[in-house]
């Protein structure tokens, strides 16, 4: 043992643990490209909202299933996310602005935080009169 | 007589001290008890429970309200899920104050830790099987808090959640983990930890020249608490099955209206008050885990409890360890306390 050479009993303790080592590495990688794999539709980005006409000049129209607050002010249609920046509760619409129910933000009305712990002001969403006058709305 | 399984747990005779109420506040046996009927009203549970987002609610109204004693399983499935989380922070607790983690028993003091987080991972996904409104924002929250971590975040996220966003595919991984790969995995842990209590001799006590108290008990004095100790359980869980029965909300519908307050489940209410204070993953993930690594390096790197002083609470040898335990414990408590206000 004391001089530079490798018994061969250690030669193959050695071998052994690395040839185990090297099976378990990659047993969990496939395990993680197993596990990491989403196989259900990605949720809608588009959605339509109908004829432009149902949401009157100065209305605030609550869509849930986007969740959103469609606005209707002189300068045209715009909405707002009502996900909450923080960690993604549902934002509630209030008089003075939104409040979250998870951990208290507070939003104003045009979505910048009011009080923390959310840091980013809620996200506007795009939404477009088509030609047939009917509202979409994009959520990326 | 054949040694058995339960005479390795019965030895003939043991110290009186080992067996004493006051001293070891029959947690662990308790834990063992909550775990048998946790095992059996959950494979009840199986036969009715379909883990789809659309029939979760129905198949648990069902379950709760057509089936005979389906609610009673329901509810005692529940009662001892939250027992347990209850036990399993006495039980270390215990051992902690009485100084009995000190050599041998360091290692099976972190296989119950392993068994705590166990208990809460599996009371979570319990919880969030019911999928309904009152679990909703408790599992956006949680699985959102994920993503904060850096680098490996997303994909934790897919591989917890199965998708973007929370749906079929997460409530078929949350049943897959819940009853079958964390149950395997506390099974496990459960027979280990038992094991490895005969092997370091049992409850903590003084070595024999040491005992002040030399009494001994034998094993149908034990089996005589025991059973006891089975049925006062029984009758509390019993008693708690028949009169408060284990929530369940409307069903998740992506309409539903915001509501006032979400509040995550009790043993997590701590948590989600730390959240208020702003970085998520600092304060949802990061320090949680910081107390976890404190809690299961106390028997590493705190001064040790001495022998002669094992047996009894608050020995002097390891004072520190008490009080820094107590402190956490506390501001935990304090913590759930403040979540538990009305939102201002
Ligand atoms: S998710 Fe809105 S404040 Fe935390």
């Amino acid at each position: 043992m004391s001089n530079r050479t490798l018994s061969r009993r250690d030669f193959l303790k050695l071998a052994s643990a690395a040839i185990l080592t090297a099976s378990g590495l990659l047993g969990l990688e496939g395990l993680f490209r197993f596990l990491n794999t989403q196989t259900e539709p990605l949720p809608p980005t588009e959605f339509d909202l109908g004829l432009a006409s149902n949401y009157p000049p100065g209305s605030r129209t609550l869509l849930p299933d986007i969740p959103a607050l469609l606005l209707h002010a002189q300068s045209g249609y715009s909405a707002i996310s009502l996900v909450c920046t923080h960690l993604g509760c549902s934002v509630e619409s209030k008089p003075e602005g939104f409040a979250c129910p998870c951990h208290g933000s507070r939003f104003d009305p045009q979505g910048n935080v009011t009080r923390g712990p959310a840091n980013k002001p809620l996200r506007s969403l795009r939404v477009e009169v088509t030609s047939d006058n009917e509202l979409r709305l994009y959520t990326t | 007589m054949r040694p058995s399984f339960f005479h390795h747990l019965h030895p003939p005779t043991i110290p009186a001290r080992q067996a004493r109420l006051r001293y070891t506040l029959a947690a662990g046996g308790l834990a063992v008890f909550l775990v048998l009927i946790l095992g059996i009203t959950g494979i009840l549970e199986i036969f009715y429970y379909i883990p789809t987002p659309t029939e979760a609610g129905n198949s648990i109204q069902t379950l709760t309200f057509l089936v005979p004693f389906g609610g009673l399983v329901r509810n005692l499935h529940f009662w001892s899920a939250q027992f347990l989380v209850i036990v399993s922070i006495v039980h270390p607790l215990r051992v902690i104050l009485t100084g009995a983690y000190a050599p041998p028993r360091q290692f099976n003091y972190l296989l119950g830790m392993g068994l705590l987080v166990l208990a809460i991972l599996l009371d979570f996904s319990g919880y969030v099987l019911r999928w309904d409104e009152g679990i909703r924002w408790a599992l956006v929250t949680g699985t959102n808090l994920l993503k904060s971590i850096p680098l490996i975040g997303n994909a934790l996220y897919t591989i917890l959640v199965g998708g973007t966003q929370p749906g079929l595919a997460t409530l078929i991984r949350f049943y897959g983990w819940h009853i079958f790969g964390m149950t395997l995995a506390a099974g496990i842990l459960v027979a280990w930890h038992i094991f490895r209590l005969r092997r370091d001799g049992g409850i903590a006590v003084p070595p024999p020249p040491l005992r002040e108290d030399q009494t001994r008990i034998t094993r149908f004095e034990l089996l005589r608490r025991e059973i006891l100790a089975m049925l006062l359980a029984s009758t509390a869980l019993l008693l708690l099955s028949t009169f408060a029965p284990a929530p369940l909300a409307a069903p998740i519908t992506a309409s539903a209206p915001a509501s006032e307050t979400a509040r995550a489940p009790w043993f997590f209410l701590w948590v989600q008050q730390m959240l208020k204070l702003g970085n998520p993953f600092f304060w949802g993930v990061v320090v949680p885990l910081a107390v976890l690594v404190l809690f299961s390096l106390i028997p590493y790197i705190f001064p040790k409890p001495v022998k002669p002083e094992l047996g009894r609470w608050f020995p002097k040898s390891n004072r520190i360890a008490q009080g820094v335990a107590l402190f956490i414990l506390l501001s935990i408590i304090t913590l759930t306390l403040l979540a538990l206000l009305p939102a201002s």
